[in-house]
């Protein structure tokens, strides 16, 4: 019977901490202006509270998953059951006065509009979390039991599929995944780091001593390449390319004479 | 940063990726090509205009017997008055005119404020790099501005379409459907499929910001850092990353012309408008590209009518 008790909580602590860092990765991502307008609690309170208030949600959660998977006090336990009783009520709340407003439960992955499925997560949690008041252990000896006594019981696993079934969010994870947007149509790294990136490539290595200056005279992105130009000893443009994913992307090189038309292509495809 | 020499970009970005180096220009296809010509009117008759260039050279063109004009409203080119400045949309190498527009103007931009009680005087931010602006509607044109603009108040989007008169620009004509949302939250690019169509469509406007006789275009996504342009990089359409210097080819769909044309500034505004073209048939969503003047007028756009259905590609 004990284990019945315990056997939800390392999901409950997962679940807090999964909010949490979606929520802060939100806040800081930024966005463009507006986007915390259409998420969650936040269209509830005025337009420069907004940050804040998802900020002090994402605290409010941290809080409880660290208390749940440390301590026993019925303080955690019961936060818990009151935390998730009262987002079922602002999610019926929001769905009332904002029927366009995502639940935000998960940062800007919940952005589509709140549902049945969102509000019946949070009863379901609200339920998991009343099951999870009488524990006799931690959720830290929880999960700790798992590993040593064998494989979560049946129930741990009839709670993750349930939590599953009702968020909307892996929908729209895998939809992320499949339709990502190809690499020229996304927001490229800062013009420093994929000049770092060049300086640790194998052409550079190769041709940066003929350089008049380390710094690039000019840089520009174009598609998935960013070109930085040099110049060299003999006053010729050197022009590297560097490809914008990837951890070692693909870099090349050319020299083109100053007089005008005719370039000395010398195209140098480095794996590097 | 400065654009040390954006010319020399193009010829640098082909060199180090083995590119063929295309060249700026319109394509050559089955139709004729047209000429816009630039100029001061000095002297004007049913049969030949005269003009005198920004480059400071006199020349003479004659008017095609089914030429039109546009001065804020439709005239005949014998009607111009001398000294205005007209764009000529032209056949034959720029000696024969078929379509005048004089002292056209183009406003877009997002409302700051609303003053006056029956002409009305609208100050405009019109991004960066072009400040601010300040634009008369005439009481006869505000009821045909308005119904296009339902959201006529400050952070809303503005677009129409006048005339410079007196040192005033006069609004006459709405250049579009006024985008609902504020200027503020652009509506995201539909998501988008991993590899990448080759030609994206959408609308093509143009903006009289550019010098007299630029041939280019203002992209709304580049990056930030490279052009010092802090709202530029936003856009409904899904675009591509390019830079100040690439060569976009545009395909004006209506009139099956095709042009090279140059990105030569940020249009951080055209980003902003997520609007549609249905000048010949209903375009997809947002505008790929603000053209100038000239450029507009040679790939077959009508000034008036404020945009055309484009499709662009990389040059």
């Amino acid at each position: 019977m004990t284990l019945v008790l315990e056997s939800q909580l390392p999901l409950l602590i997962v679940m807090l901490t999964l909010g949490t860092v979606a929520k802060v990765r939100t806040v800081g991502s930024g966005g463009e202006p507006g986007a915390l307008s259409r998420l969650g609690p936040a269209v509830l309170v005025p337009g420069r509270m907004q940050a804040p208030a998802l900020l002090v949600c994402a605290a409010g959660e941290l809080v409880l998953a660290a208390g749940l998977l440390v301590s026993t006090h019925p303080f955690f336990r019961w936060g818990t059951v009151a935390f998730f009783a009262m987002s079922t009520y602002v999610l019926l709340e929001l769905r009332r006065r904002r029927p366009d407003a995502g639940c935000g439960c998960f940062g800007e992955v919940s952005s589509a509009p709140v549902g049945w499925r969102s509000i019946g997560r949070t009863v379901a949690l609200t339920g998991l979390a009343a099951v999870s008041v009488w524990s006799p252990v931690t959720g830290w000896a929880a999960a700790a039991g798992w590993v040593i006594a064998g494989p979560p019981p049946w129930y741990a696993a009839a709670g993750v599929a349930l939590l599953a079934l009702l968020s909307p969010e892996i929908e729209e994870l895998i939809d992320r995944v499949r339709y990502r947007a190809p690499c020229e149509q996304r927001h490229g790294p800062a013009e420093s780091v994929t000049l770092s990136k060049l300086r640790s490539s194998g052409t550079w290595r190769a041709h940066h001593q003929d350089l008049v200056s380390a710094e690039p005279y000019d840089s520009w992105r174009e598609l998935c390449w960013r070109f930085f130009a040099f110049r060299n000893h003999e006053d010729d443009d050197v022009v590297f390319a560097v490809y914008l994913s990837g951890r070692r992307p693909a870099v090349r090189m050319a020299v083109v004479s100053r007089e005008g038309s005719d370039s000395l292509p010398d195209y140098i495809p480095v794996s590097a | 940063m400065g654009h040390p020499s954006v010319e020399r970009r193009r010829v640098l970005a082909a060199a180090v990726l083995g590119r063929t180096g295309a060249v700026p220009g319109a394509d050559p296809g089955d139709e004729e090509p047209l000429r816009a010509v630039v100029g001061e009117v000095l002297d004007v008759s049913p049969h030949l205009i005269t003009i005198e260039t920004p480059g400071g050279v006199q020349e003479r063109l004659v008017i095609a017997p089914w030429a039109t004009a546009w001065n804020g409203s439709d005239t005949t080119p014998g009607d111009l008055s001398v000294g205005s400045m007209v764009l000529m949309r032209t056949l034959r190498d720029g000696r024969v005119v078929e379509r005048i527009w004089a002292d056209t103007t183009r406003i877009t931009g997002t409302i700051l404020s609303i003053t006056g009680k029956k002409d009305l005087t609208v100050e405009l931010d019109c991004g960066p790099h072009r400040g601010h602006r300040s634009v008369v509607i005439p009481y006869r044109a505000s009821g045909r501005l308005q119904v296009r603009h339902p959201q006529f108040e400050p952070g809303y989007l503005f677009d129409a379409i006048g005339i410079r008169r007196d040192g005033a620009s006069l609004a006459l004509l709405p250049a579009t459907s006024q985008p609902p949302y504020p200027a503020r939250s652009v509506p995201p690019p539909p998501p988008a499929y991993a590899g990448t169509l080759s030609r994206i469509a959408g609308t093509a406007t143009w903006s009289d910001t550019f010098d007299e006789e630029e041939r280019g275009a203002a992209y709304p996504m580049l990056e930030r850092t490279d052009t010092g342009c802090p709202k530029t990089g936003v856009s409904c359409a899904g675009l591509p990353y390019l830079a100040v210097g690439s060569l976009l080819q545009v395909r004006n769909v209506c009139s099956n012309r095709s042009a090279n044309v140059p990105v030569v500034a940020c249009g951080c505004m055209a980003g902003r408008f997520c609007d549609r073209c249905v000048e010949c048939d209903t375009s997809p969503r947002g505008r790929i590209a603000e053209l100038s003047p000239s450029s507009y007028v040679e790939l077959g756009g009508e000034l008036i009518k404020g945009c055309f259905n484009a499709q662009i590609g990389l040059g």
